[in-house]
């Protein structure tokens, strides 16, 4: 098989003495849709914030596309190709719908200088860190001119995020909503629009913090269908943290389940369903009956 | 090229006017001292309306820009091109003394805005508010800046037209970075800065380059203004007083909205001189009555502001430009 998207080995993370996450794996291929579930403080969200760089794994390695992302800020990891939502909708409130998409939509600009050359020197250090921070400066600074001259290739570059924002925000069904407000939208579309703009990273994967919270029975089969179009159309892996037993049950392929920060269970979701362990872990106690 | 049609307008505009308005000097002087303010408004904007961080030190950028191209000017003046006219000599000068004191305050802005790599809130607001007390004590204390006496002997080449052209400048500067993917990154810094990072924004990065380009641009101000001010003294035109004055300025105008702060500097530097005038008339003949009352006029802007703020919190006009206010309300009468 070909190499992960999204590779975590041995991860773990401590807050002072608590073990928030210990020895978490997990492998996200092209095409495949995961889910991650527990109780309440079982550590999911934490694993996700781990993943996406928001926190630094205590022990442990996470790649992104073959690369190692220790330690690599969140908007690195996510220009290797791994987006996310988060549990509490964060939207741009303020902004519009259109605006949200199009500051996650990148710029198809062309640097200067070779990008990844620039980001090699500026992990080596000494003279070459120093030259990689000036080519990035350089690099930057010109964006402050194209917007003040509004050269041709600028304008050409905004025509394009537009247009790319405008596609995702139809496939997402909100094309109705472009020029509203981000906060003005009600709660199922604000979820919605929160997928459109992680794909506007153009990621590889895409991981949802519960994206059916809130949602009634309705929306919910509708978010089904979608996230599964959504996997095949932009040739997704896809990772879903949720509550709701249903909808994981429904779509997803391959189960891990969290508890305490312990993985207790992994697998196909009729066999996850059946385990004791995982029973226990959402009942308390085996249940009495059946 | 489409780009540059408005540039051409304004200086044809701003040339005619020179012209026009030259016979009288306290209009020329409160125009410049408007210009500057609303320079410094619009810049400040760029750090507190657009990119959400908190600055309180825009004095402090302003005074790098101030005494060092006021130092920068008086060592060029010593100097002569012979094969350029003397006025057309001045105003190269000028504008080299106008760019170093610019660049000199965008590189304090890059110190300063280092830290608010880490600060939030009102924690980045006390460093910057350091930063501009530390600028003062140290001209204060370096003769070649004139210590605490202040430095004088600046040649005065402002002009309304020097002055105008950089506010104009600086506004179509904020209007387009607004409009470009970076703008539109910084805000979504100042929405949610999480969010922000997860949709693949350096934020870092901005954050530093959006206090680089505001300070260059305080900078710029800060030099137009010791060109037209005999003498300039770290005491009172660069103090926090100054800084405040700046934020006044903007928070009315309503955080993050460019036309905001150009209308609010303009209201807010002619209110005193506007309430000095109607008071004189008040007063009359009675030279001690006119004083007295003279002495209300900072109370009565005091109270000006607490009844604005109370009566609209979000400032003049909120987020939004001058013109989204009048199409809305054309919207809503038809």
């Amino acid at each position: 098989m070909s190499e992960p998207l999204l590779h975590a080995r041995k991860v773990s993370i401590r807050f002072g003495g608590l073990k928030a996450l210990s020895e978490f794996d997990l492998e996200i291929h092209k095409g495949d849709l995961k889910g991650l579930i527990g109780p309440n403080g079982a550590g999911k969200t934490t694993a996700f914030n781990v993943l996406t760089g928001v926190y630094l794994p205590s022990e442990g390695e996470i790649f992104v596309g073959g690369q190692k992302v220790n330690g690599r800020r969140p908007h690195q990891i996510n220009r290797l190709g791994l987006a996310r939502t988060f549990q509490n909708i964060r939207l741009f409130k303020q902004l519009t719908v259109l605006d949200n998409v199009r500051i996650a939509v990148l710029a198809d600009r062309t640097p200067l200088f070779d990008r990844p050359r620039v980001e090699a020197l500026r992990r080596g250090n000494g003279p070459s860190r120093a030259l990689g921070s000036v080519m990035d400066a350089l690099d930057n600074y010109r964006d402050w001119w194209r917007a003040l001259l509004r050269t041709p290739a600028y304008l050409r570059e905004e025509e394009g995020i537009e247009q790319r924002a405008r596609e995702l925000l139809e496939v997402m069904g909100l094309s109705h909503r472009v020029d509203e407000l981000a906060k003005n939208l009600p709660y199922g579309e604000q979820r919605r629009l929160e997928i459109s703009r992680a794909l506007g990273t153009r990621p590889r994967v895409l991981l949802l913090d519960e994206p059916a919270a809130g949602m009634n029975t309705r929306e919910k089969a509708d978010l089904m269908v979608l996230i599964r179009e959504l996997r095949s159309r932009f040739e997704l892996g896809i990772l879903v943290i949720e509550h709701d037993m249903k909808l994981v049950m429904g779509i997803c392929e391959h189960l891990t389940v969290l508890d305490h920060g312990e993985t207790i269970s992994r697998g196909e979701p009729a066999a996850v369903r059946a385990d004791p362990k995982v029973i226990e872990a959402y009942l308390g106690e085996a249940p009495a009956h059946g | 090229m489409k780009s540059f049609a408005p540039v051409a307008i304004a200086i044809v505009v701003l040339a005619s006017l020179q012209v026009l308005t030259s016979g009288s000097q306290y209009f020329v002087y409160l125009s410049l001292l408007v210009g500057v303010n609303v320079v410094l408004a619009v810049s400040l904007n760029v750090i507190n309306g657009m990119t959400g961080q908190f600055s309180i030190g825009h004095a402090g950028f302003m005074a790098v820009g101030a005494f060092s191209s006021a130092l920068m000017s008086q060592t060029l003046n010593e100097y002569r091109l012979g094969f350029l006219p003397e006025a057309v000599e001045h105003q190269l000068f000028f504008v080299i003394s106008l760019v170093v004191g610019g660049v000199l305050a965008g590189g304090f802005g890059f110190l300063v805005g280092l830290p608010s790599l880490r600060l939030r809130g009102d924690y980045l607001a006390i460093v910057t508010l350091g930063f501009g007390e530390i600028i003062l004590v140290v001209v204060r204390n370096t003769p070649t800046l004139g210590g605490a006496l202040g430095l004088s002997g600046t040649p005065q080449h402002t002009s309304f037209f020097m002055v105008w052209f950089t506010v104009f400048i600086v506004v179509l500067f904020a209007r387009r970075l607004l409009a470009s993917p970076h703008g539109r990154n910084l805000v979504a810094i100042r929405e949610d800065e999480v969010a922000a990072e997860a949709m693949g924004v350096d934020t870092t990065s901005y954050k530093v380059r959006s206090f680089v380009v505001s300070s260059f641009f305080a900078g710029v101000a800060g030099g137009l203004f010791s060109h037209f001010q005999s003498i300039i003294t770290p005491g009172d035109s660069f103090s926090f007083v100054k800084s405040m004055e700046i934020v006044v300025m903007i928070v009315a105008g309503g955080l993050g909205s460019t036309t905001g702060a150009v209308v609010a500097a303009v209201v807010l530097t002619l209110l005193p001189e506007a309430m000095r005038a109607l008071f004189i008339t008040i007063g009359g003949d009675n030279a001690s009555l006119a004083q007295s009352i003279d002495q209300l006029r900072k109370p009565i802007f005091g109270v000006l502001l607490v009844v604005m703020m109370l009566t609209r919190p979000q400032g003049l006009f909120g987020t939004h430009e001058i013109w989204d206010l009048l199409k809305r309300k054309k919207g809503a009468a038809s």
